[in-house]
């Protein structure tokens, strides 16, 4: 594998290079300004691409900008967006560029190495990845007639891990369930939410955010 | 006894009125010339109110000025000045039309015109009048014998005879007396009156001050939002990017760990030394946020301290120096840390100095001056561009001067009156 990284703070960024290399994944190159991003994204045609949501000169949300418009050049693109702090409008803006191979983490997963690869693994093979701390966030916004509250707590445990991007046998080697029960729990919820179901990829990530931003 | 205490009495009190009257005789005349100006423009200015129109803004703006020469000489003679308030001018004719018939200082205005030009000229004559009536009757008995029998000083009764001639000195007497009662008595009414019309109505005063009110909270508040989002982008992008490594470094070792434990030390020792370096850097942004220093000894103790670490022979001198905004003196305090650096490093100076100083606008002012090879540049250093923006953000000014050979002059201005 051969990931792109946008990281402006120059520890990080070794310490990213360091990292991946350790794991065996090729870093082709890393740069710290947007500029240098989509020129490298279209010179290396990296496999996934990690970036910093703060980039010069504002450090706003250049990164988002960047990953946004690597996506429109080359569609499908996978890129993984790591942020300093939770903003769930970054978030939407990310997965709204397409079809699955997007991630948006919080820049402290990277030290949970195992699922920090893992991430980037489901960002590469298509899947959406997205930090829990934006489920939770997004998940404590709630009405108080919200049929949310129908909900057991396993079944929030279920609806967060699937808002996160996981698929059914991911979700239930979590749980330490069998794959037909977290299928039950989903139905459930499904019917609950009044969801019509849908495939286990992107737009189930998509159906469930939706639900839980309205 | 009881005379000499009366004539004492009548004695400072002539003194008194005498003093008052020959400060307000001139005040006075002039009055009488603006006064007599005043009341030729009266017709003018109905006439331009009822037919003329589109010559409305030019009139008023004359009104403006000859209002406001009638305000500094009031204020200068009483010492109190006079306030002012107009709407701005501009635009297209239409609108500056409607804004001078909408504008309640332009009615005062021209009621104090038609005011002034009756009061100032009346006024006026009457006590001009009465000291030079004082001053001719008593000089009748010199020469009402050389008048033509048929034509006599008539004033205030035909001089015909030596009795009546010596009487003279008498109503001379008389019109003194009035003078000294009445002149005062003349100004206090004179300048009541102006100052009543002249000065904005009291709603538009509260008015005015209500939007300056409004723009300099506006101004904190902007200011207060620019120190937040810098404090915000300290610790997001330095202390939190800190903090990363040090979970980062932790990640690589745990897997190191895993793979090679020999290996994993030197990692570990890694992880550690980022967290120190994050402890550090958090200290850094707390202390640009307030230097605690600058709680407990205030600006002219902490530069005090500042001063006597300068490895540059360094004093400090502060002349009216009043407490500022916590954020003001922050941030005066880092201009005079940054260039005490600047000057130890670069300058080659055998001495330094820095001034402090309060200014009535409430202004802070702050000047380091150094006797080194000059030549400073102030677009060169990082420092000094943190420094600049944390002027900026506060609504400060900067300058530099720094000759090539020096000496070297810092000066920077913080407005601290919010």
């Amino acid at each position: 594998m051969r990931v792109l990284i946008a990281e402006d703070d120059a520890l990080l960024r070794e310490g990213l290079v360091l990292l991946l290399g350790n794991e065996g994944i090729d870093v082709t190159a890393a740069v710290d300004n947007a500029d240098d991003f989509l020129a490298a994204v279209s010179d290396r045609r990296p496999d996934a691409a990690v970036v910093d949501v703060r980039l010069p000169p504002s450090f706003s949300n250049e990164g988002i900008r960047a990953a946004v418009e690597a996506r429109r050049r080359i569609p499908q693109l996978p890129i993984l967006v790591l942020s300093a702090y939770v903003e769930d409008s970054y978030a939407t803006d990310l997965l709204a560029t397409g079809a699955g191979g997007v991630g948006y983490l919080l820049k402290e997963r990277v030290g949970k190495v195992a699922t920090f690869l893992d991430a980037l693994r489901r960002v590469v093979d298509g899947g959406t990845v997205l930090d829990p701390e934006v489920v939770s966030q997004l998940m404590v916004r709630r009405r108080a007639d919200d049929p949310m509250r129908t909900l057991t707590p396993r079944e929030r445990e279920v609806l967060a891990l699937m808002a996160e991007g996981y698929a059914n046998s991911d979700i239930a080697a979590q749980l330490v369930v069998s794959d037909t029960a977290v299928s039950k729990h989903i139905g459930n919820i499904f019917a609950k939410l009044g969801l019509s179901p849908t495939d286990t990829g992107h737009r189930r990530v998509l159906a469930v955010l939706a639900y839980l931003r309205s | 006894m009881v005379v000499s205490v009366g004539q004492r009495r009548l004695r400072a009190w002539v003194a008194g009125a005498f003093a008052d009257v020959r400060r307000a005789l001139p005040f006075l005349a002039v009055g009488l010339l603006t006064g007599f100006m005043s009341l030729l423009l009266v017709p003018v200015a109905v006439l331009v109110l009822l037919i003329g129109w589109p010559a409305l803004p030019a009139a008023a703006r004359r009104l403006r000025r000859w209002a406001g020469l009638e305000r500094r000489r009031l204020g200068g003679f009483t010492g109190t000045p006079v306030a002012q308030h107009y709407p701005p001018l501009d635009g297209p004719l239409p609108d500056q039309i409607r804004a001078v018939l909408t504008d309640p200082s332009a009615r005062r205005d021209l009621a104090w015109l038609a005011v002034h030009g009756l009061t100032g000229t009346v006024l006026g004559l009457i006590a001009i009048g009465l000291p030079l009536g004082a001053i001719s009757a008593m000089l009748v008995p010199f020469y009402w014998w050389a008048l033509p029998a048929d034509r006599p000083v008539t004033s205030p009764y035909p001089v015909t005879s030596w009795g009546r001639a010596l009487a003279m000195p008498l109503i001379a007497l008389g019109y003194a007396a009035l003078t000294l009662l009445l002149v005062p008595r003349l100004v206090r009414w004179q300048t009541t009156w102006s100052r009543a019309l002249l000065s904005p109505a009291a709603g538009v005063r509260l008015r005015a001050q209500v939007a300056e009110l409004t723009a300099s909270r506006a101004a904190a508040l902007e200011v207060h939002g620019t120190e937040l989002r810098r404090i915000e982008r300290d610790l997001h992008d330095g202390t939190q990017n800190r903090l990363v490594g040090v979970v980062l470094q932790l990640g690589i070792a745990e897997r190191a760990l895993r793979r090679d434990p020999d290996a994993a030390l030197p990692l570990v020792l890694r992880a550690q030394n980022a967290a120190t370096d994050a402890l550090a850097e958090l200290r850094d942004v707390v202390r640009t946020i307030y230097p605690p220093v600058l709680a407990e000894l205030g600006l002219d103790g902490a530069v005090a301290a500042l001063v006597a670490r300068c490895p540059v022979p360094a004093t400090v001198a502060t002349n009216g120096l009043r407490r500022a905004p916590a954020a003001v003196e922050a941030a005066a305090y880092f201009v005079i840390a940054e260039a005490l650096t600047n000057v130890a490093r670069h300058s080659r100076a055998q001495r330094a100095e820095v001034r402090l100083s309060t200014r009535p606008d409430q202004t802070l002012v702050i000047e380091v001056l150094d006797d080194g090879h000059g030549g400073a540049d102030q677009a060169a250093g990082s420092g000094l561009l943190g420094i600049r923006r944390r002027i900026a953000a506060l609504g400060g000014r900067i300058e530099l001067a720094s000759p090539p050979g020096g000496p070297t002059v810092l000066r920077v201005e913080l407005p601290c009156g919010f």
